[in-house]
């Protein structure tokens, strides 16, 4: 598994970097992107990440996660970030919530 | 601002050196967040059985902490290599934005210097650098700050990745350290949440993503984060954002190295 996930990661790291130039590259300063296509892409950082949430939040290896610390914390941690808009505070008080719900035995 | 007249080859002069710390510590604010994420996921490789060394490898190539993550998660679930890599380039995709963006304040830079700038640039970088870069007209000069914004930002994430790859097995299993996947993604994503558009792409890249949950490979994360993209573009802007431009008010906070 080592040797393919260095190859996953090799050819990962390739096509990120074509898509860290292609901008830079091909629009060279004086072309703008179609606003549909910026707006789609806009959309990914969301979309991607919700994605990644919803799977390593409710989800367990591919069956759902009992009800407990992990779903607490992670509302606390969701209302934190929509009341100061701070990744840092999000992180802080989600991980003590965290914390506190695992010494609490949840 | 006046650019020094004999740019030295390998000598940096003063005020390139002054320039280079002034981009550093304008994203120095955004550094604890990256050294953490660096830990995370160096502690997961070692959780998921993987080489450490390929904790710092990823992070000094990929460079873009949800693709590496995601990447992991795909091989844990058994997921073949093509899909493990579409799934990462289409969560990287995002990247393409920000060199949009960046192309201007790039364009008169020589070509060595737009490569090497191309491949240090995050989420962090680019946002800190759109916004401070009409500050900066000289060119030379705005190479050397924007060099100080990408590289030092880039390097405390791989050494918070080598970190956490040395701390990884000294972290007992009952601290349950992967709840820093949901936590850090929680807190890179929600507060940027602003417009209709964003808010529907990940409500439906959540659903999607748990209605599939039977889908091998970790494919319903791939199925969720296209359906959210496409779905969500239809959804009309209310705030009239320009596009091409990074958010100024969400970007800085999203902690994706």
């Amino acid at each position: 598994m080592t040797l393919t996930a260095f190859i996953v990661f090799t050819l990962a790291a390739i096509g990120t970097y074509a898509i860290r130039l292609s901008g830079i590259v091909l629009l060279g300063g004086d072309r703008e992107l179609p606003p549909r296509v910026s707006k789609a892409l806009a959309l990914v950082a969301p979309a991607a990440m919700a994605a990644i949430v919803a799977n390593s939040l409710f989800l367990d290896a591919g069956e759902w996660r009992a009800f407990g610390a992990w779903h607490i914390a992670a509302i606390v941690a969701v209302a934190v970030a929509l009341w100061k808009r701070s990744m840092g505070w999000t992180l802080s008080l989600g991980a003590l919530a965290f914390a506190a719900l695992l010494l609490a035995g949840l | 601002m006046t650019s020094p007249a004999r740019p030295a080859r390998w000598g940096v002069g003063p005020q390139q050196r002054a320039d280079f710390w002034t981009g550093a510590r304008a994203i120095a604010p955004l550094m604890p967040g990256s050294v953490v994420f660096g830990m995370a996921f160096g502690a997961l490789i070692q959780v998921v059985g993987l080489a450490g060394w390929l904790a710092p490898y990823a992070s000094s190539t990929v460079t873009a902490g949800a693709s590496q993550i995601a990447i992991v998660e795909a091989l844990r679930q058994g997921a073949p290599a093509i899909i493990a890599i579409v799934t990462a380039l289409v969560i990287n995709a995002r990247l393409a934005l920000y060199s949009a963006a960046l192309a201007p304040i790039f364009a008169p830079f020589p070509l060595r210097w737009r490569l090497a700038l191309a491949y240090l640039m995050t989420d962090q970088s680019a946002a800190v650098s759109s916004m401070e870069a009409e500050r900066w007209p000289d060119p030379v000069r705005r190479r050397w700050f924007i060099l100080g914004v990408s590289g030092p930002f880039v390097l405390v994430w791989i050494l918070g990745t080598a970190a956490g790859v040395i701390l990884g097995p000294v972290i007992p299993e009952s601290w349950q350290i992967g709840f820093i996947v949901p936590l850090m993604f929680i807190a890179v994503m929600v507060p940027g949440l602003r417009t209709w558009p964003a808010v529907t792409a990940a409500g439906v890249s959540v659903a999607v993503v748990l209605l599939l949950k039977d889908l091998p490979y970790g494919l319903n994360v791939l199925a969720g984060a296209l359906t959210g993209i496409t779905l969500g573009s239809f959804v009309p802007d209310r705030k009239g954002n320009r596009p091409g431009e990074i958010p100024p008010e969400a970007a800085p906070e999203a902690h994706d190295p």
